[in-house]
């Protein structure tokens, strides 16, 4: 098998004859050209892998024919070597920075010449072999991106569609996950007897394995609540079922409650999660002081024998909820600072009453507050009004 | 930045950690965890948090995973010296009856 394609392109018959004799005897396929258009003919119909040309030629120079394999996207990559009878270094400069890749003076020797092209094919070889990974990485990276961004319409899909009515609330969410794809997730699950259950979590991590489990996490919430049963009960099904489900360091926080509107009560269970707000009157806007929906309780997924704790707040017509994840309160500032729950609060005390421009509110504010820090983390933000 | 040292106290080892705990350094912080149990094979490991300004809840994984993994080897895992914000997070997870909370570094070695 011939080792590549060298093209030969001298006014000289005896050179092209010398060259071609050396190179063949090589193992190298070879084609030659008397001038520089010709050669140009000759790679209309074969593309060489390497060039070889005398600089003073008739009817097109060295010099322009070098330019114009150079200059043209489609051949520019071919392996150029001058051979050049000038002598001296500016003449070997100014060849190099026609875009040549190497240069033979004048007179040569044929092994000089065999070894210079040995080595360019080495090169080329390794050339070859990168612009073959970088395709290879491309169209991995181009179909991974395309995967990506499947996930992450089928993850916006899991998250409930909005503008959110149910069960006399209206809510509605920021959801900004740090990675176009993440791991928080939160549901609203109308129930029969006009109550309704509330869940949100951030699973451990970011990217595509958090987001995994986020559906899990929904997936594991639904059954439960399906189950019956309350917020305690649902809290530890889902612990269960996340212990068996993933690996070590892999846990979500979670805020799980049950808004039963016939007692005007809110129960609820902390997972390691940050405590909701509650906004008494909230939905009618102006000054509020936020109460906070404190619990105590362990991520779930670590250990199935971790138990939790039931928790109640009233919850009358008017009020409104703030649930959050964590990246939205705990980005640090250039002053090491960061907002947490008392900033949340503060920026929470003053909202308006309608859920959409309270929900754009706190998250504008919540940016000010961080400027010019990005969130780095997955960020997810409801608003849920209880209808006066 | 998060500034982790390691060291060996008798058939016990000690890491301390310095500076903010979250996800960007966990893998360092867990690289260094798994050094020091493959390497001393402590029956004690002690981490001391004095120096750590914040914990989220990808650090406190960490810790659980490191506590399951030294449990199995049939070592123990002590936590000592925990600033106030992090003791609130380990409070507000339950997690402060999961670990063996000491609060000073000879207590921890100690195990009293």
């Amino acid at each position: 098998m011939a080792k590549g394609l060298v093209l030969v392109v001298d006014d000289e018959a005896p050179i092209r004859d010398i060259l071609s004799f050396y190179l063949k005897r090589a193992g190298y396929q070879v084609l030659t050209s008397a001038t520089g258009v010709e050669a140009l003919e000759e790679m209309g119909r074969s593309r060489p892998d390497l060039i070889i040309s005398d600089l003073r030629m008739p009817e097109m120079s060295g010099d322009e024919f070098c330019r114009q394999v150079k200059g043209d996207t489609a051949t520019q990559d071919i392996y150029f070597i001058i051979l050049s009878a000038m002598e001296g270094t500016a003449s070997r400069i100014s060849g190099l920075a026609l875009g040549a890749d190497d240069l033979i003076p004048k007179p040569f020797h044929a092994q000089e010449v065999l070894a210079k092209v040995t080595s360019a094919f080495r090169l080329i070889a390794m050339q070859n072999e990168i612009k073959r990974q970088n395709r290879e990485l491309t169209s991995f990276q181009q179909r991974v991106q395309a995967e990506m961004g499947l996930a992450a319409a089928f993850q916006k899909g899991l998250l409930p569609k909005l503008p959110g009515i149910a069960n006399g609330l209206r809510y509605t969410h920021r959801y900004l996950p740090a990675a176009g794809i993440g791991g928080d997730i939160y549901a609203v699950v109308p129930l029969p007897e006009g109550s309704t259950a509330l869940m949100i979590a951030d699973v451990s991590g970011h990217g595509v394995p958090a987001a995994l489990i986020s559906a899990m996490v929904k997936t594991s919430f639904e059954n439960q609540v399906r189950l019956g049963g309350g917020p305690l009960a649902w809290a530890q099904g889902m612990n269960e079922d996340l212990c068996r489900a993933t690996l070590a360091e892999q846990f979500a926080t979670a805020w799980l409650g049950r808004l039963d509107p016939g007692t005007n009560r809110l129960h609820h269970v902390a997972a390691g999660h940050c405590a909701p707000l509650r906004l008494a009157g909230g939905t009618q806007g102006g000054l509020r002081r936020s109460e906070v929906l404190r619990g105590r309780g362990s991520m779930l997924g670590i250990d199935p024998q971790f138990t939790y704790t039931l928790q109640e707040a009233e919850f009358l017509p008017g009020d409104r909820l703030v649930l959050y994840t964590d990246g939205l309160v705990e980005v640090e500032r250039e002053d090491r600072t960061m907002l947490e729950e008392a900033g949340l609060r503060r920026i929470c005390a003053e909202l308006p009453a309608e859920t959409e421009a309270a929900a754009e509110a706190v998250l504008t504010q919540t940016l000010a507050f961080n400027h010019p820090a990005p969130f780095e983390d997955d960020v997810t933000l409801v608003v849920l009004d209880r209808l006066a | 930045m998060l500034n982790i040292q390691s060291r060996q106290e008798g058939t016990s080892s000690v890491v301390s950690i310095h500076g903010k705990v979250n996800f960007e350094v966990t893998a360092q912080l867990r690289e260094v965890i798994r050094e020091t149990v493959a390497t001393a094979q402590p029956r004690l490991l002690v981490i001391n948090l004095e120096g750590v300004s914040f914990i989220d809840s990808s650090g406190l994984g960490l810790l659980v995973a490191a506590r399951n993994s030294v449990d199995k080897s049939g070592g123990r895992l002590h936590l000592c010296c925990l600033p106030a914000p992090v003791k609130k997070t380990f409070d507000q997870t339950n997690l402060s009856n999961y670990f063996s909370i000491f609060s000073t570094e000879q207590d921890a070695l100690r195990g009293a």
